[in-house]
């Protein structure tokens, strides 16, 4: 206890540089006086024991010579030799308080209970300062990149959205928007791009989640991460080369060095949806470097509502954990991670159609077709996803500031989608695939004068199983994909205000895939000629082919970032990528129930090129600050899917949907303006354009977010000075730019049969969804620090659809919701 | 060092290929259990003994002999049902699933065992005189609601019309008199003309 109250009261008094502060030795010496009085009180006196001490330095366990060991409250002193060693002779039994002194160091206050002669190492932070300061510039919040802007979410953004999904996060940006399929599913999408043309990056590896589908959202947490930001564009070849798009990068920041124990906890709780959430992370640090974080997600929510109906069976379960253990020591680093994902997400029932007849109804319909009275449960149909990851890094430092890191990730994903099925095979999933990727990677990150390097092999291995026990055909194949590179980056900065940025990254990427063809399917498409050798069975109509495919995909960017006038900044940055085909985009083989769609994939697809440019006109200083962001991309082989004509059976007509690849163009411009008016009120604007066309045919490309505007005032009291709040006003326009994709089918009408138009092309009208957030706090609780948030979404409960979510066929966006969050500090 | 860490890293990388780079095993071919490849239409004049069998086959569907190619062609091949006038006929529908061919499945059974979740519907254009309705022996939901799987045609003079017949699954509403008004999805949709003579 004593030791603990003098570690306490030594680390209240501590002094940078000076470890024998007068005041500190005074209060130990009064302190340690009182606890001498005790031992002599109660223990009885046998004088004749040694104490053989070594002292050591805790980072590298080298002896510490010359450290000074003070019997406190006695003017007995000894000194560490050569090894470290120190004798304490002819001490009396009982509890002995030692205070050990080094150059450069914290003092060590230390007791010890001394009843029989004994030994004992003593470890000392021998270069604590050092390491406080690499911790903290390792937190210090880097630029992704030396040329390419980076955004970041503030920590009030993210625990604003820490109940929503990443893309919902992210969807403050300019140029950020996101692609849904209902409430709970959301994939970011970065200046028109989305899917496997977004990398995102946590941990410093890429998340392998069968990031292709459209209705896939990323299955990661949010929460277990500490800092979130992006880069619009391929900016990082560290991380990845075939993200055309833009990166999102998620980091753990390194815990601090000190004994301690900390947390923060965040309570939601939503009214639409009636949900509630609980996320809790804490973290327990020790002097050593030794850390120890845990962190749990829960997250339940009901069905969600529009301002005149229920979505029924749109609730969602979300359960996600992570630990890490680390330590932290001057020259090296270690940390062990492992965390766990698992979302149940209900689709809206009315979704699940069987045919074009179906669609057309539900287009046609105002409201979908089942309302059910409110409900937690999900029924089907439904998507269970789950998602492990393991990783192990360690990085090490050497006296020439170079650093070297090694870094082993292995991701399990399993997605399962369940349909509306009968039978015997009601509870089994249509969709079962289960993906297995293993990382590792390696870089050597160095420095030398202005210049600084970073240079990196890679490897992964992946390996996809599609259960054959859905009893439906597999949408994607078994694959087995090895992907192989370098990469290499420089950085120059010439003065402070010039900096040039170059990269480069070159992948081998080798598919090995197994795929069943149907007959029909072979034979329409005349696939004898090029998939005959590769066929190596033949069972039930259909022919199973193993084919070996290979990509070698170089990358390089290079950017260069100046301060013309103080204060302004421009920057030029130009990415050249390479994106091997998806799988999913050679191989699709499926039906999709909510679009009524059948997709083939193009075993014959070529890497993606594409080239983009982007200039960065920025003001960072005063009151009035912007951002001019125009960009062009420029895409060859670019692959869309597109509508191709209309399979018709017995179950009725379905349009047929088919990869193939275009050459594109999309243009682009974000705009960030804000200015602070006085001290308490500041303006924001956030201004997204993008357009997006087949550079052939001069149709537009599906699935362009649409011109949108945010505005935003943000406002705090002078008088209320932990208040703080904003009016968040979105408007987005109608797409005018979009292709027809539309069709006809044949129903009978009033005794008639008809020809019906089926559009599903006609974006939605343009909407205005408007928000209010206030916070307070944070207020003292204990020894807790306790803020609170009320967020209106959606405050005048507009009616409205949204052109970048699948489900606007069926239903409205959600009417408003209120947010209560409690956040605690411990 | 630096030529260490590379020798290291190029090792541990050379290792890890090594372990992993082990072939897949051959996936299992999937055998599409319940979906329905044939629907067949026994059509019986009352008081006559045998019936007439209309087949609607799925597309794709490669068991017959050569008969791949042109999908498209079986949607829209027409079917007729030839009907005498003023007569009553009784006409049953079956669902099968013969992707396997040695071992045919008579998935009708299971929408009998799933009457509550199941529909069958018949929409038409306008065919004076010609009417469908359930049968005394057709199979009755628990709310008591004929499914329509065995049904009594009913003609009177000389017509022709187009029919569409609907397998429901899970449908809103177990009465209505367009197919918008039973809700649920399309489990199969066939189409006929009824040449009545």
């Amino acid at each position: 206890m004593l030791h603990f109250i003098g570690k306490i009261i030594g680390n209240f008094f501590y002094r940078p540089k000076k470890c024998n502060c007068p005041s500190c030795s005074k209060l130990t010496k009064s302190v340690a006086g009182i606890s001498l009085l005790a031992t002599g009180l109660l223990f009885s006196q046998d004088c004749n024991l040694t104490l053989k001490g070594k002292v050591v330095d805790l980072h590298d366990n080298t002896p510490l010579a010359g450290a000074l060991i003070n019997i406190i409250g006695s003017n007995e002193n000894f000194i560490s030799n050569e090894s470290g060693y120190f004798l304490i002779e002819n001490q009396c039994n009982g509890i002995i308080n030692l205070k050990i002194s080094h150059l450069s160091c914290e003092d060590l206050l230390t007791e010890f209970d001394l009843n029989k002669s004994s030994s004992k190492t003593f470890f000392m932070e021998h270069h604590i300062e050092s390491l406080k300061e690499i911790i903290v510039s390792e937190n210090k919040l880097k630029n992704l990149s030396s040329t390419a802007n980076s955004y970041s979410l503030s920590q009030l953004e993210k625990h604003r959205y820490s109940s929503g999904n990443l893309a919902n996060a992210l969807g403050s940006i300019s140029g950020v928007s996101n692609l849904s399929s209902g409430n709970s599913v959301a994939k970011p999408v970065i200046h028109g791009m989305f899917g496997s043309r977004v990398g995102i990056i946590y941990d410093g590896v890429v998340l392998e989640d069968q990031q292709w589908g459209k209705d896939h959202a990323p299955n990661l947490d949010l929460n277990s991460f500490d800092n979130i930001r992006l880069i619009k564009g391929a900016g990082l070849l560290k991380y990845t080369g075939d993200t055309p798009g833009g990166v999102i990068v998620l980091e753990s920041s390194t815990p601090k060095i000190s004994d301690s124990l900390y947390g923060k906890t965040i309570l939601n709780g939503m009214s639409n949806g009636r949900g509630l959430n609980i996320i809790t992370s804490w973290i327990r640090s020790f002097q050593s470097g030794m850390y120890f974080k845990a962190q749990g997600t829960m997250k339940k929510n009901g069905d969600y509502n529009t301002p005149n109906y229920i979505l029924s069976n749109t609730g969602n379960n979300e359960e996600n954990f992570s630990v890490t253990i680390g330590r932290n020591k001057i020259l090296k680093k270690l940390r062990f991670n492992f965390s766990y994902f698992s979302q149940e997400i209900g689709i809206l029932r009315s979704s699940h159609i069987g045919n074009v007849g179906d669609l057309l109804r539900a287009i046609q319909s105002n409201e979908p077709f089942v309302i059910n009275p409110f409900s937690y449960e999900v029924n089907f149909p439904k998507q269970f996803n789950k998602h492990y990851t393991t990783s192990i890094e360690y990085s090490i430092r050497n006296n020439s500031n170079g650093k070297w890191t090694a870094k082993y990730n292995w991701q399990k994903n399993n997605r399962k989608e369940y349909d509306i099925r009968i039978g015997s095979n009601k509870y089994n999933p249509a969709i079962n695939l289960t993906l297995n990727t293993h990382n590792l990677v390696s870089n050597y990150e160095w420095t030398k004068s202005n210049f600084s390097y970073d240079l990196g092999l890679f490897s992964q291995f992946q390996d996809n199983f599609s259960n054959p026990d859905t009893g439906i055909k597999r949408l994607i194949p078994d694959y087995v994909k090895v992907r192989l590179g370098s990469f290499f980056t420089i950085s120059y900065s010439v003065f402070k205000n010039l900096a040039f940025n170059f990269g480069f990254r070159y992948e081998h990427i080798n598919n090995l895939v197994q795929k069943y063809y149907r007959n029909s399917r072979w034979n329409d498409e005349n696939y004898e000629k090029d998939l005959g050798p590769y066929v190596i069975k033949e069972i039930l109509s259909q022919k199973l082919i193993k084919r070996r495919i290979i990509f070698n995909n170089p990358s390089f960017n290079f950017g260069i970032k100046s301060k013309i006038i103080p204060s302004h900044e421009i920057s030029f940055n130009f990415f050249y990528t390479q994106r091997a085909p998806d799988i999913a985009e050679m191989f699709s083989d499926g039906l999709h129930h909510a679009v009524a769609s059948i997709e083939y994939g193009d075993p014959f697809l070529k890497s993606e090129t594409t080239q983009k440019v982007l200039v960065n006109f920025e003001k960072k200083e005063g009151d009035f600050q912007y951002n001019f962001n125009p960009y062009l991309t420029n895409g060859k082989n670019y692959i869309i899917i597109e509508p191709t004509g209309v399979e018709k059976s017995i179950r009725g007509a379905f349009p047929v949907w088919e990869f193939r690849s275009i050459s594109s163009l999309f243009k682009g411009l974000d705009v960030d303006l804000s200015y602070r008016l006085n001290k308490n009120i500041t303006y924001k604007n956030n201004t997204s354009w993008i357009e997006g066309v087949d550079k052939n045919t001069k149709t537009p490309i599906i699935n362009i977010p649409p011109l949108t505007t945010n505005n935003q005032i943000q406002f705090s009291l002078s008088k209320w000075k932990s208040f703080f709040g904003s009016i968040i006003s979105k408007y987005v326009f109608n797409q005018n730019q979009f292709p027809d994709n539309n069709f006809y089918t044949t129903i009978i009408e009033n005794g008639t049969k008809v020809e019906k138009l089926v559009d599903i092309s006609t974006p939605p009208d343009g909407y205005h969804d408007l928000g209010i957030d206030l916070n307070w706090g944070p207020y003292k609780l204990f020894s807790n620090k306790v803020s609170f948030s009320l967020t209106f979404d959606n405050i005048l409960n507009a009616n409205y659809r949204n052109y970048l979510n699948r489900m606007r066929f069926y239903n409205d966006e959600l009417g408003r919701n209120v947010m209560v969050q409690i956040k605690i500090n411990h | 060092m630096l030529k260490n860490i590379y020798t290291n890293t190029l090792l541990i990388i050379s290792a890890f290929l090594l372990v992993i780079s082990c072939d897949k095993g051959e996936p299992v071919v999937v055998h599409e259990h319940e979906v329905f490849t044939r629907v067949v239409l026994e059509v019986k004049k009352d008081g006559e003994t045998n019936f007439k069998k209309y087949t609607f086959e799925v597309e794709g569907h490669d068991d017959h002999g050569d008969d791949d190619h042109g999908d498209d062609d079986h949607g829209d091949e027409h079917t007729e049902v030839e009907l005498d006038t003023n007569s009553t006929y009784h006409v049953g529908i079956f669902f099968y699933n013969d992707s396997d061919p040695d071992n045919i499945e008579d998935v009708t059974l299971e929408v009998i065992e799933e009457a509550d979740a199941h529909q069958v519907f018949y929409e038409m254009t306008e065919i004076p005189g010609f009417s469908i309705a359930a049968a005394s022996d057709d199979t009755k939901d628990s709310n008591g609601n004929p499914l329509f799987l065995k049904t009594s045609w009913t003609t009177a003079s000389e017509t022709s019309g187009d029919v569409m017949a609907y397998l429901i699954h899970e449908p809103t509403s177990k009465t209505g008199s367009t197919r918008a008004d039973f809700g649920g999805a399309t489990d199969l949709q066939i189409e006929f003309e009824v040449h009545i003579e």
